[in-house]
């Protein structure tokens, strides 16, 4: 029974979220069928679309996974953008500055330093929160629009191609790059890099006592404390690894996507994170299905932007309705699930 | 004797900059406070805020008049508010995740809004400016006197709304009722204190005066609206009310203490420094991390904050 | 006729009876003990009639009208007050500010300072009830925040006033005093509801006692025509359990925890020169009123405060730097008194809770990997020897019941051999059932040879169970006397309020 109601309440949410949709495209006197249309067509039209999903699912995985962890510890990282940025600029110092080296070797220095920078952009609010409890909240989202004016900065001095007027950063080498899985498409390998780490992060969080102090620390920090776990350790821990994965999605959007620095790699992919994290309930597969979900939402709604012209913003819109609605649908729904006789 | 007269005057006029910089962050801050005292984290406040710019933006762009525009910049502010007021007190969601969720939800309304009103264009929508209301004989003071008796009415307001939160907050039952039920709401219901009543409230005070907060960037320190013109300044106003320690005046102080350097930050942008302009816009962030960084150990949270109330709870 | 009168009052909640039909009368100016163990349904009653909770069927009769009261607003407007035993009361708020929260008097919505003071100080010489109007609440200690309670009900006319366990933080001095105030309650013509589980209290203050048990009406009679005995019968179905003497203790030399000079805090004087030793075979109680540093106490020598100066040896080993993993593995049980914020984490299931001081020792993992299957094991296996009463292994450890919560900690901490057990107010919030389950494990482990230190604020469970008990009194040790037939109750009462006895040795 229990299911029952589980199924029926995403069920309605599913179909307020619908809904909601087209109210907006009507209110805002755009062609509901044309959108209806062009969105299950650049999700399920085309070989293309479906690369489109696990593209941009990839970077939604790995700093999802990120939030996941500091959620799970009772940190709240809302700075996954920002850690982001900060695997993007971490790659492309290894890509600039670093002597050649054998691909893999590469890869791999760049994933370390990704996974490090991004982490200390997290530990510096984890430590605060820890030490003298600052807000994280606050400290990690000043910290993103840091991160991305930093980013800014490097692009027009230290990291700037200077054979061209833009602000990007030069090519990375070849030996930076991930291969792509599924030619012609943009598919790469960091889909594997983010499934690897799911793996990862399962083991971690679900079966050793690195990940039952976690968890401890996430749902009583007091009672941990009497129990010789150091909250101060865990937090700050769990700022380390969950700045670190968002500061992968840093590195796989260079090394499988852009494969140069620039301003705007990010299209939020931070953010939404904090929603992969949410609806996937803090759970590495659950984080992979809420990625896919929104990223298929992110693709559909690009087809409908560039077939019957809406802005892709609805999908934020969405989103926060979405959360709500998951959020609160106990309650909300408890009336229409009594009627319906669900139990 | 005319150097000194120019950095002086140059002083004044940041100092006057300042003022307006921190007007958003005033006002925001103490509908905040409002809430925050009475037990209710509002994260979402840069969804509030980023509501009411859009929506004074359209009505006084759509009307051409200002009033209708701070209407409509408080009803944008109410929207948001509202919508966290019935999840964390009706539905018990946490406060801290419904108004993460709130943000995305405003950001992503107003600009889809916006985007489908006016299309893909080149030329930036305008609306009507409020101009400064001169103060009779304070103004007349030298230097001093232009720049500070001379501002807009929100400006005025802001004070205003300091002044009346603090009574409110200080020498009325109101406060005192809003402190108890802040700090130990089962107690204050025992006595007969209506806790999620006067949550709503405080929670539409916050709408309003957060919704207004946005209005001003709209309606007087810009004239336009883009996709998440707020880049920030909610968080920043909590960041104002925690320095503030939910004071009125303090608030005040905070806001003026960021605003300057926001206010710094234009005038070194335009100054041509050679440096890319990014080293300044970040500067309201650096000074906001810093600035939080001096209230470590002086805060007192309201006990109660963040946790939704629920009577028959056993 | 009477002034109250509640009729088959009945009160479910999910899955639980909470009140089975059950009546009361009060008379003006009566004083009436409504007298049960705890879950027996007495606070839920008295919500009801206070308009916390709805009742579900029944009728409440209050000064000859009928009444349903849907919030407290309503009761205390109906001249009924209540003193919970959790005080309801704003730490940071003054003593006038909280007599007067949600009044709306002279000069609405300004504030009346002064007129407040006055009308406060004068009701407070009537009645006895000594306060401060202007002091903040965080400041006073439990008796003053007791008649703040008291005077918040008077000030807002109350005729009729429910106490909730009113006895249970005070000393017994404070009690008497307690009592006194009760008589001229009395006589100036209110009614009072007592809601208690201490039957002598009941026979000494009471006029009436209404006894209520598994949520049903056992019996009302009039305290002159009872007696102590008849009363555990109806409230328990039986006499109380009293627990086997010293006969079978392990006479020791040997100590399993020594405290020195141990201090915390210097300024706030937290703790001051604390020094004792708690032999093996020897429960060595600290009694005294809450919050005079136990809970400070138990954290030193838990390791989880750091003390300033002195000496803690567990099992004869120097502990001073040592983390609480270090004095667990030297042997130290650490039953903490807030099972919900510290003993357990409540969102956690059975399993997981079961682990949660050995999570990383062995045999439940190796290397940092956890064998869930050794946990399993392990924990059905204690399920089984503590009689825990749980649906399953995986069942979250919010929905057990406090006593078998007790249990699982009590399992977890007492299943892996320790030689020292501090036990902090273990019983606290448990039935008599449980209590007394509780009671017969520490002692079988005293029996047993081990060193048990029982922090508690029930002087009764000290003097029940313990064989040498020390005195706390403003993070102080005031005497340390033997157990025993001819212990002198009223010294002891005396140094819980701060008089300095003597120290016993053996």
């Amino acid at each position: 029974m229990k299911y029952t109601k589980e199924l029926v309440s995403t069920l309605i949410i599913i179909l307020i979220t619908f809904l909601l949709a087209a109210v907006l495209i009507i209110v805002a006197k755009y062609d509901p069928g044309m959108a209806l249309q062009s969105f299950f067509y650049g999700i399920f039209g085309s070989l293309h679309g479906f690369a489109e999903i696990m593209v941009r699912a990839t970077p939604l995985i790995l700093a999802g996974l990120g939030v996941s962890v500091a959620f799970s510890t009772g940190f709240f990282n809302i700075g996954a953008e920002g850690q982001l940025y900060m695997g993007a600029i971490a790659i492309t110092f290894v890509g600039v500055f670093l002597p050649p080296m054998p691909p893999m070797l590469h890869i791999a220095v760049a994933i370390l330093a990704g996974f490090l920078l991004g982490g200390i952009w997290a530990v510096i609010p984890g430590f605060l929160k820890a030490k003298y409890g600052v807000s994280e909240i606050i400290t990690t989202i000043m910290f993103n629009y840091i991160a991305i004016n930093i980013v800014g900065i490097l692009v027009r001095t230290v990291l700037k191609n200077t054979e061209s007027a833009l602000p990007y950063s030069p090519v990375m080498p070849k030996s930076l790059s991930f291969p792509l899985l599924l030619y012609p498409t943009r598919l790469h390998g960091g889909l594997i890099l983010a499934l690897a780490c799911a793996v990862l992060i399962y083991i971690i969080m679900k079966k050793t006592t690195i990940g039952y102090e976690l968890r401890v620390v996430g749902f009583n920090k007091r009672a941990g404390t009497c129990s010789g776990i150091s909250v101060y350790k865990n937090i700050v821990l769990a700022s380390l690894i969950s700045g670190g994965l968002a500061g992968l999605a840093g590195v796989s959007e260079i090394a499988g996507v852009h494969h140069r620095l620039l301003e705007g790699i990010s299209p939020g992919y931070g953010y939404i994170a904090i929603i992969v994290a949410l609806m996937g309930r803090n759970h590495p597969v659950g984080v992979i299905i809420s990625a896919i979900g929104l990223s298929a939402l992110q693709v559909g709604a690009n087809s409908m932007q560039r077939q019957a012209g809406i802005p892709t913003s609805i999908t934020s819109v969405l989103m926060g309705v979405i959360v709500l609605l998951a959020l609160g649908k106990n309650i909300m729904f408890s009336g229409i699930l009594k009627k319906m006789r669900i139990k | 004797m005319a150097e000194a007269g120019t950095v002086l005057y140059y002083i004044v006029t940041l100092f006057a900059a300042s003022i307006r910089m921190a007007v958003p962050l005033t006002l925001a801050g103490l509908g905040e406070s409002f809430s925050e005292r009475s037990g209710v984290l509002n994260i979402g406040l840069e969804g509030i805020m980023l509501s009411g710019a859009f929506f004074s933006f359209m009505a006084a762009y759509i009307t051409q008049s200002i009033i209708v525009g701070v209407i409509f910049g408080c009803f944008g502010g109410l929207l948001i508010s509202m919508i966290h007021a019935y999840m964390s007190f009706k539905c018990y969601v946490d406060q801290v995740i419904v108004g993460i969720a709130l943000n995305f939800f405003s950001l992503g309304l107003t600009s889809f809004l916006f985007m489908a009103y006016f299309g893909r264009t080149t030329t930036v929508p305008q609306c009507p400016v409020v101009k400064p209301i001169r103060i009779p004989l304070l103004s007349d003071i030298p230097i001093v006197g232009d720049v500070l008796f001379n501002q807009d009415i929100f400006v005025y307001f802001m004070i205003f709304a300091c002044f009346v939160s603090y009574i409110i907050l200080y020498k009325t039952v109101w406060g005192t009722n809003i402190d108890a039920i802040g700090e130990h709401p089962k107690a204050a219901d025992t006595v007969g204190l209506n806790v999620k009543k006067t949550r709503y409230i405080t929670a539409i005070i916050n709408g309003c005066l957060g919704g207004l907060g946005g209005a001003y960037l709209t309606l007087a320190l810009l004239g336009f609206f883009m996709e998440n013109i707020t880049s920030g300044k909610g968080f920043i106003a909590l960041v104002v009310v925690i320095l503030g320690r939910r004071h009125p005046f303090g608030v005040l102080f905070a806001a003026l203490l960021v605003g300057a350097a926001e206010a710094l930050q234009y005038r070194l942008q335009t100054l041509g420094s050679g440096l890319p302009s990014q080293v300044f816009i970040m500067l309201p962030y650096v000074v906001t991390v810093i600035v939080l960084l001096f209230s470590i150990g002086k805060s007192s949270d309201p006990a109660a904050l963040g946790i939704s109330y629920k009577r028959s709870s056993r | 006729m009477p002034n109250l009168q509640l009729k088959d009052i009945f009160k479910e909640f999910p899955g639980v009876i909470a009140n089975d039909n059950v009546s009361l009368t009060v008379e003006k100016g009566e004083i009436h003990a409504l007298l049960g163990e705890n879950g027996a349904g007495k606070t839920t009653l008295m919500n009801i009639l206070y308009g916390i909770y709805t009742k579900d069927v029944g009728t409440i009769i209050w000064k000859d009208e009928e009444v349903s009261f849907k919030s407290p607003r309503d009761a205390i407007e109906s001249g009924i007050g209540m003193v919970h035993q959790h005080f309801m009361l704003v730490p940071t708020l003054s003593v006038a500010q909280n007599i007067t929260l949600g009044i709306k008097d002279k000069g609405y919505p300004f504030n009346n300072r002064k007129k407040v003071v006055k009308d406060i100080t004068e009701l407070s010489k009537k009645y006895g009830l000594q306060v401060d109007p202007t002091q903040l609440i965080s400041k006073l200690s439990v008796g003053a925040r007791q008649r703040v309670e008291i005077l918040k009900s008077l000030y807002r006319n109350a005729e009729l006033l429910i106490l909730d366990e009113p006895t249970a933080v005070l000393t017994p001095q404070e009690t008497d005093n307690f009592f006194e105030i009760l008589k001229k309650l009395k006589k100036e013509g209110h009614s009072v509801i007592i809601i208690t589980h201490r039957i002598p209290e009941v026979i000494k203050i009471t006029d009436k006692v209404t006894i209520l048990k598994d949520g049903k009406n056992v019996a009302t009679v009039k305290t002159s025509e009872t007696n102590e005995n008849e009363l555990s019968n109806y409230m328990i179905g039986r006499s109380l359990k009293t627990f086997s003497s010293r006969e079978e203790v392990i006479e020791s030399e040997d100590n399993g925890l020594v405290l020195e000079h141990v201090g915390l805090n210097k300024k706030l004087k937290t703790l001051t020169d604390i020094s004792f030793q708690v032999k093996k075979g020897e429960i060595f109680g600290i009694a005294g009123v809450d919050g005079n540093g136990q809970k400070e106490l138990a954290e030193v020598i838990a390791g989880i405060r750091k003390p300033d100066s002195g000496t803690i040896l567990i099992a004869g080993k120097n502990m001073n730097r040592a983390s609480f993993k270090t004095r667990k593995k030297a042997g130290l049980a650490y039953i903490t008194d807030d099972r919900h914020h510290e003993g357990l984490v409540l969102d956690m299931n059975v399993t997981e809770n079961m682990i949660l001081k050995d999570y990383d020792q062995e045999p439940f993992s190796k290397k940092s990997i956890i064998n869930y299957n050794v946990v399993r094991e392990k924990t059905e296996q204690r399920i089984k020897d503590y009689d825990i009463k749980t649906p399953g292994v995986k069942t979250p450890i919010r929905l057990l019941s406090g006593g078998n919560q007790q249990k699982v900690i009590i399992a977890r901490e007492l299943a892996v051999g320790p030689s020292v057990v501090l036990a902090c107010q273990p019983t606290r919030g448990l039935d008599i059932g449980a209590t007394e389950f509780v009671r017969q494990i520490l002692i079988n482990k005293r029996n047993e040879g081990l060193s048990i230190l029982l922090i508690s604020a029930d002087l009764e469970e000290i003097v029940s169970i313990c064989d040498r008990i020390a005195v706390i009194f403003e993070g102080r040790i005031v005497g340390i006397v033997k157990n025993g037939a001819d212990l002198d109750l009223n010294k002891i009462g005396l140094m819980m309020a701060g008089h300095i006895g003597e120290t016993v040795n053996s």
